[in-house]
């Protein structure tokens, strides 16, 4: 199954349903809910709440982010919400503003 | 991590098969639609709405192919190409409009262009 | 084979065109056509008119409503304004058409189901007959079945139509 790609120069608003990975290398507001994996690119703008199995951000999100899993922010991710995971990593170069809780 | 999609090139979007979205989707580059949105499309590039993708939506784009089932309007500056598969509602607009036969289509269609004086000429109907 | 008309490119008619048939249309028509085979409107002809028939094909210029049983098809370099309405519709690229498109079953799959629904119709009735000698209500209802074996004379008429048989009496 071929997984969902948000293009840079591509904007989405409102809610955002999938069971497959989702990569955003544009700009999404709103929400958004997958079974599998998301990841976040650099230059990506995410205003939104997001549901997924994991996380990767290299990009900026505003919203709270809940990870069945694990979630990874890489050099030059902003993060500004709350996350709630398994597992979660903060590279040196990240910016990270918000609560954790890892107890899930 | 995420794995990239194949289909990820440079503006090329995909909203996968198991995606849905509720809400507008815009930009420039291309849209190819395997899933299913409600809302408001307006993209700059081509639209291509694969068969088994659903929109219930107004579209807007540069040029559109329909494999799928479509419930709105379609714009496009450049072409629009209803496939054989196609189930398309609503009306048709774009610089030149093709339909396979095949295509279940309830729709209107009002391209631009001169009748021959016998036949009314200018405007007419 | 030779049952194809032809209105050639230097003729102007101006009338109805009906039957049987195939027929392509090379020169002007204003008026009505529908034949039962397949039309075709050629590259340069002028149609001022609505237009059925089995499958439509155009190529030159029509003013008027295309209808369908199988197929409309308009080819590059069609000029259609009008609607299109088939089972199935073919537009090409360089096709232009300014009008509303229906694709649809064919009158003739249309008729099956009707004819279907009207062989359904006939079974409520003679349910509700049956009701009715029950309630001892409307016995002439329940004649044109229970009356089937008896006498002769009294039953055709109210086989066809009891209702109307009686009201005849009547007066």
């Amino acid at each position: 199954m071929a997984g969902t790609v948000i293009a840079q120069g591509i904007t989405i608003e409102g809610e955002l349903t999938s069971d497959d990975d989702v990569l955003i290398q544009g700009t999404l507001r709103g929400k958004l809910v997958t079974k599998e994996s998301v990841s976040i690119e650099n230059g990506a703008t995410v205003e939104a709440d997001i549901a997924a199995s994991s996380l990767s951000v290299g990009g900026q999100i505003r919203g709270n982010v809940t990870a069945k899993d694990r979630v990874d922010l890489m050099p030059g991710a902003r993060l500004i919400g709350d996350v709630k995971a398994s597992r979660l990593t903060i590279a040196d170069g990240a910016s990270f503003k918000g609560n954790v809780d890892m107890d899930v | 991590m995420a794995r990239a999609s194949s289909a990820s090139q440079g503006n090329s979007a995909v909203l996968g098969k198991g995606t849905r979205l509720r809400g507008r989707i815009g930009g420039d580059g291309d849209l190819r639609v395997e899933g299913s949105i409600a809302g408001e499309v307006a993209v700059k590039g081509q639209l291509v709405l694969a068969e088994g993708g659903e929109i219930v939506a107004d579209v807007q784009a540069g040029s559109v192919v329909v494999e799928g089932a479509l419930e709105g309007d379609i714009t496009a500056t450049d072409a629009v190409a209803i496939r054989a598969s196609a189930r398309v509602s609503g009306a048709l607009k774009g610089s030149s409009i093709s339909i396979e036969e095949g295509a279940s289509v309830s729709g209107r269609i009002e391209a631009e262009f001169d009748m021959p004086p016998e036949l009314g000429g200018k405007g007419s109907r | 084979m030779a049952d194809v008309t032809v209105v050639g490119s230097g003729i102007f008619l101006r009338g109805s065109i009906q039957g049987d048939g195939d027929l392509e249309i090379r020169g002007r028509v204003e008026g009505d056509i529908g034949v039962a085979g397949e039309v075709t409107i050629a590259d340069g002809a002028l149609v001022k008119a609505d237009i059925s028939g089995r499958r439509i094909t155009v190529r030159g210029a029509v003013a008027g409503n295309l209808t369908g049983e199988e197929a409309v098809r308009l080819e590059g370099g069609a000029r259609v304004v009008g609607d299109l309405r088939a089972a199935a519709i073919g537009i090409a690229e360089g096709a232009l058409l300014r009008g509303n498109v229906q694709t649809e079953k064919p009158a003739s799959q249309k008729a099956a189901a009707r004819s279907g629904a009207r062989a359904e119709r006939p079974a409520p009735a003679r349910a509700e007959t049956r009701k009715a000698a029950n309630n001892g209500a409307a016995r002439r209802g329940a004649a044109a079945e229970e009356r089937a074996a008896p006498p002769p004379p009294v039953v055709p008429a109210l086989k066809k139509g009891a209702r109307a048989a009686l009201r005849k009496r009547a007066r």
